[in-house]
């Protein structure tokens, strides 16, 4: 087995975390049942990893399953990457999508293996329709660099894409360029919508945040959930704008529904407006050139916040719908301009 | 001598007779005197017994009356709450029933909530949603329409103009996908023995590729299957090839085979065409033996 194969084995298993480490042993299913029983995990992690790359050096471990393990790490900790999204288009009047998974890998890793004569491309398909394809960069001269490589995880018949963003931003035309004819599209364009959370990116993109649907099936009747304010604790307690209470809640409940929103962690948005103010004869006002600015909303948890805001009585209720398109406009970097 | 005790002695005689006749007359008193009582007595409790029997018919007709103007309202009200509960449980049961016609929803506050129930050859399969907000334009809030079924697209082409024609549509779309799919599940789950390899899927299920052969154990060669349906409204498909692996030449007989089977593939549904292969296979195996 190589030695830059060996270590870099070694440097991925380093980073997996002791206690997910059987699972994704498992899951790579390249070291058979008893040769992972003859470690004893109990150890220091030095010496299970030792044992271990010794193991793979039995079984001839090549740079395709190395890549493979990277692979269902990189699945285990999605979070470590900001993802981009793209989203392709075809031609009007195309011909009916029948993917066929062998000529969609034998047609991207041809026209990566064309331009760049250096590249290692690897794919693992899952079970909800999604391939996960990495790929370790190279140029004509050098070989492909292992510790920076691409993910991109592909929905087979639909035109949507996430990549984690890359360093090397020279690839990202040739990567477009693959996946739009392995996949038999024309096009293909980056949408204005970035996350950490692949899974809330799926969600918003497909659409399918808010799963819950109204039926004559459903014997529990809607509830309106209180957001926190238990209006009804004592019969002796009034609350003076009950009224406006209610309104906030029903009007916070109607734009951001019973589900629980994706998790996005920032928004930004730039500014390049005019400067509207109240008073007359203002500096800035009489700017005839826009202002540029730039404001950006960061959270752990950006859609939960926004929607707590007006119940908290941070913010009057409707909150402004550049805020609240978000999820609905599939967008998290806006550019805003006078019309 | 004996005149003067004959004289006492009736004397006495007389004494103890009116003695008696007092006594007697006693008793009689007092026998007349408790006859008295008992007499009045049972007047009496005769008395009594006629109060207690006026009382208790009194009783009984003033229940009577009571009944006579109580009881016929609250029988009616009781029926109607009845018959109105009863009609409820009716519309709310037909109503949930709707859902088997395969399009069926409910009104929501801001539109209406669509459910496209799919089913292939008489099996009820997956149900599908779509949110559509009555606005203009109309738009679809959400939906849970799987992500490779073109719903953008049938939207933009009726949603606007013929709502109709956007539902019709999509349940055709919807329940040839779920037509496609079940059929590839049953190919996987009911007749792997006879497959030689995995089957080769696409989440729409309209391009499906697997390798098989008639006698699992025998020594024939396998037959490769390549399945095409451009038809996304279809549950057969539109292109069909076989091949046989490994020979470059077939003999004529297995060239009919195969051409026949390109045929079955074309006309029947696969988990059919494959369980006619099974009954055939179970009539060859009864050849042998006979």
């Amino acid at each position: 087995m190589d030695e830059t194969i060996a270590e870099f084995i070694k440097r991925t298993i380093l980073k997996i975390p002791m206690n997910e480490l059987t699972t994704i042993l498992k899951a790579w299913d390249f070291l058979s049942e008893n040769q992972l029983q003859t470690v004893n995990f109990r150890q220091r992690k030095e010496s299970v990893v030792q044992h271990l790359i010794h193991l793979c050096e039995e079984k001839h471990a090549s740079i395709s399953d190395a890549a493979q393990l990277d692979i269902i790490y990189m699945q285990f900790h999605q979070h470590q990457k900001v993802w981009d999204v793209f989203q392709m288009s075809k031609g009007p009047g195309e011909d009916v999508d029948l993917f066929d998974m062998k000529q969609f890998k034998n047609s991207f890793k041809k026209i990566l293996q064309r331009a760049l004569k250096n590249v290692t491309v690897s794919f693992r398909e899952t079970e909800e329709n999604a391939v996960w394809i990495r790929i370790a960069w190279g140029t004509q001269y050098t070989k492909p660099n292992q510790y920076k490589p691409t993910y991109v995880v592909y929905y087979s018949q639909t035109p949507y894409a996430f990549t984690s963003s890359s360093m090397l931003r020279r690839n990202t035309p040739l990567l477009g360029q693959a996946l739009t004819i392995a996949s038999k599209h024309h096009q293909i364009v980056k949408m204005d919508l970035r996350s950490r959370y692949l899974d809330s990116l799926k969600a918003i993109v497909f659409k399918q945040y808010n799963q819950t649907f109204e039926t004559h099936n459903s014997t529990t009747p809607l509830q309106e959930r209180s957001l926190g304010l238990d209006i009804n604790m004592d019969s002796r307690i009034i609350h003076e704008n009950i009224v406006e209470k209610e309104r906030v809640q029903r009007i916070t409940q109607e734009t951001f529904g019973d589900y629980p929103q994706p998790q996005l962690e920032f928004a930004q948005y730039k500014l390049e407006t005019k400067f509207k103010s109240g008073l007359n004869g203002s500096i800035l006002a009489e700017r005839e050139e826009p202002l540029r600015c730039l404001i950006k909303f960061s959270s752990p948890h950006l859609l939960e916040a926004l929607k707590s805001l007006a119940p908290a009585g941070i913010a009057d209720a409707p909150l402004s719908p550049l805020l609240t398109c978000i999820p609905n406009k599939r967008m998290n970097y806006f550019k805003i301009r006078d019309k | 001598m004996d005149n003067g005790s004959s004289v006492l002695a009736h004397l006495e005689r007389l004494e103890t007779q009116v003695s008696r006749s007092h006594k007697q007359s006693e008793e009689l008193q007092s026998v007349q005197a408790q006859e008295g009582a008992l007499g009045t007595k049972i007047h009496k409790l005769r008395r009594l017994r006629d109060e207690l029997r006026a009382a208790v018919r009194h009783r009984r007709a003033s229940v009577k009356a009571c009944i006579a103007n109580v009881e016929p309202n609250q029988t009616v009200e009781i029926n109607e709450q009845e018959a109105l509960e009863e009609k409820l449980e009716n519309v709310k049961a037909i109503l949930q029933a709707y859902h088997f016609t395969g399009l069926s929803g409910k009104l929501t506050s801001r539109g209406v909530c669509v459910c496209i129930s799919t089913a292939f050859e008489g099996n009820l399969l997956d149900s599908y949603f779509v949110d559509l907000v009555i606005q203009k334009p109309l738009r679809i809030h959400h939906h849970s329409v799987p992500v490779f079924i073109p719903l953008e697209e049938i939207a933009a082409k009726y949603l606007q103009t013929n709502i109709q024609h956007f539902l019709f549509s999509l349940c055709e779309y919807l329940n040839a996908y779920s037509g496609r799919k079940y059929q590839a599940d049953r190919l996987q789950s009911d007749f792997a023995a006879l497959l030689t390899g995995p089957l080769q899927r696409n989440p729409l299920c309209n391009l499906l590729s697997f390798t098989y052969k008639l006698d699992p154990g025998g020594q024939s060669f396998p037959f490769c299957a390549r399945l095409l349906y451009k038809d996304l409204t279809a549950t057969l498909p539109t292109d069909v090839t076989v091949t046989c692996q490994g020979v470059e030449v077939l003999s004529t007989s297995w060239e009919e085979q195969r051409a026949s089977h390109e045929t079955l593939f074309c006309t029947k549904p696969l988990h059919q065409v494959f369980a006619s292969f099974t009954r055939k296979g179970e009539k060859l195996d009864m050849s042998l033996v006979s």
